[in-house]
């Protein structure tokens, strides 16, 4: 669950990138943060787990109070968390297994647990036969699976992506969006993505948040 | 090539630094040997007029032990050239002479503070601390030993400032690691844990090498040092005890100085 009352978001106090949002995001949904460039789409994102601070008002992820946050409790809740992002995130000096297997020893997970969850999530991102590659060694989509497959590695209740489709071509975003859609529908996880092209088709059901000039609205 | 650049620029003012301790804790094990050894045969006599009692602590030096002269042995010694009337008067008269050994060697300040100490005791008519003795090689060693106190500590500053620059740069080079770790949860310490790798590998390696540079002194020492002060040296040297010492803050200061670097990036 996430919860945004009278929510104000600024870069060091200065102009105001987003004013007064309201928003309720219940358990399951998948929703679509979208607007035009430089309206604040990702700033709102980056609040959501903690990477920027709550300038006014309230917010809340899965009952962690984003305003009187410290360091342990944005940890905790980032443990909460899969994050994608449009420029992967990878540890180049990781190989593709070790990049997924992080969440799952930040949460000291069993070594043989966490290689068998990460030999599934591969199959299921049909990236078995790179297990001991590393990050360069992939193509631009194949990172974004090995991504979303670390996103997932740790059974989050909501995943949050900015842009997991931005440089994407068209074959490996629809890769990127079944991948989301299936963590949605069938793992129930809630799913936030930031995006400015939002797929024609998706398939399930889905709520939109607009940013216009600051402004967050939900759009029909 | 990087690599090894940065384990040097880390390496060098720690064993500098140790290296510098190490002849810190040699001059210590000097002076301290010194001080063993003239202890034995240093006392303070005391003159008073009744019996003296006894006395624990002298400007914060513990007594070991206090001797009281024969009085019987002076008069015997002079008693030839005495009448029995003047032996009779001078056993009336003659004060009481005591020998205080002290249980380590105080410095000229805290002889003069014994002096006065011994003073405020109304029964004691006279002192004798024999300063210039052994003062005079005494305050050289310790002068020594505090000049190179001195330059350690300003060796371990600068050290500290040049280790702290050196782990502040592997902070940058591993910076998308490290953020990518916390935004997974992972803590400041747990996602710095190459650092912590590189920092402990690169302790052990120095106190190994200050050891072995201190053993190599130890073993050659008659060949550096003079043959006037070799008098001064410990016939053994043992040196288990200083080899820990240099492996503890081979360890410790490298820590303290990422412990510190860490607090100030949390903070951030």
């Amino acid at each position: 669950m996430i919860l945004a009352k009278n929510l104000t978001l600024s870069y060091d106090n200065k102009k105001n990138i987003i004013e007064n949002a309201n928003f309720l995001i219940k358990e399951k949904e998948f929703i679509f943060i979208s607007g035009s460039s430089g309206s604040g789409k990702s700033t709102m994102l980056k609040s959501l787990y903690g990477g920027l601070a709550v300038k006014k008002g309230n917010l809340f992820v899965n009952k962690h109070d984003l305003v009187k946050k410290s360091y342990s409790k944005l940890l905790s809740l980032r443990k909460d968390l899969g994050i994608v992002f449009q420029d992967y995130k990878l540890i180049q000096e990781y190989t593709i297994e070790e990049n997924i297997m992080l969440p799952l020893k930040v949460h000291n997970y069993a070594d043989d647990v966490s290689k068998a969850q990460v030999k599934k999530l591969l199959k299921h991102v049909k990236l078995s036969h790179k297990v001991g590659a590393y990050p360069a060694e992939l193509s631009g989509g194949e990172q974004q699976r090995v991504a979303v497959a670390r996103a997932l590695a740790h059974n989050p209740s909501i995943i949050l992506a900015d842009e997991p489709t931005g440089n994407l071509d068209d074959y490996s975003s629809d890769m990127i969006w079944t991948l989301l859609k299936n963590a949605n529908e069938h793992l129930g996880i809630t799913i936030v993505v930031v995006t400015h092209r939002i797929p024609i088709d998706m398939g399930i059901k889905y709520r939109r948040f607009n940013i216009e000039e600051g402004v967050v609205y939900e759009a029909s | 090539m990087k690599l090894l650049k940065s384990f040097i620029s880390f390496t060098f003012p720690l064993v500098v630094m140790l290296f510098m301790f190490s002849i810190y804790l040699i001059v210590t094990k000097v002076v301290d040997n010194y001080k063993e050894n003239i202890i034995n045969d240093y006392a303070i006599v005391v003159i008073t007029n009744t019996p003296l009692l006894s006395i624990d602590k002298l400007a914060g030096i513990k007594v070991k032990d206090i001797e009281s002269l024969s009085r019987d042995r002076i008069i015997k010694n002079v008693q030839q050239n005495l009448s029995d009337s003047s032996v009779e008067l001078l056993q009336k008269k003659l004060p009481y002479f005591y020998k205080i050994y002290l249980e380590e060697f105080p410095t000229s300040l805290k002889l003069e503070k014994i002096r006065k100490q011994l003073m405020t005791i109304s029964n004691i008519k006279k002192i004798e601390t024999f300063s210039n003795d052994h003062n005079k090689l005494y305050s050289l060693l310790i002068l020594v030993q505090n000049i190179i106190f001195i330059l350690f500590g300003a060796v371990l500053l600068l050290s500290v400032l040049l280790l702290s620059k050196q782990i502040k740069i592997w902070f940058f080079e591993h910076n998308d690691r490290i953020s990518i770790i916390q935004l997974h949860g992972g803590s400041l310490l747990y996602s710095s844990l190459p650092i912590i790798k590189i920092i402990l590998g690169s302790a052990l390696f120095s106190s190994i090498l200050s050891s072995a540079m201190l053993f190599v002194i130890i073993s050659n020492i008659h060949m550096i040092i003079q043959p006037e002060i070799m008098t001064l040296i410990p016939t053994v040297l043992s040196m288990e005890m200083e080899i820990f010492k240099i492996f503890l803050l081979s360890i410790l200061i490298p820590s303290v100085t990422f412990l510190g670097l860490l607090v100030k990036y949390k903070l951030q």
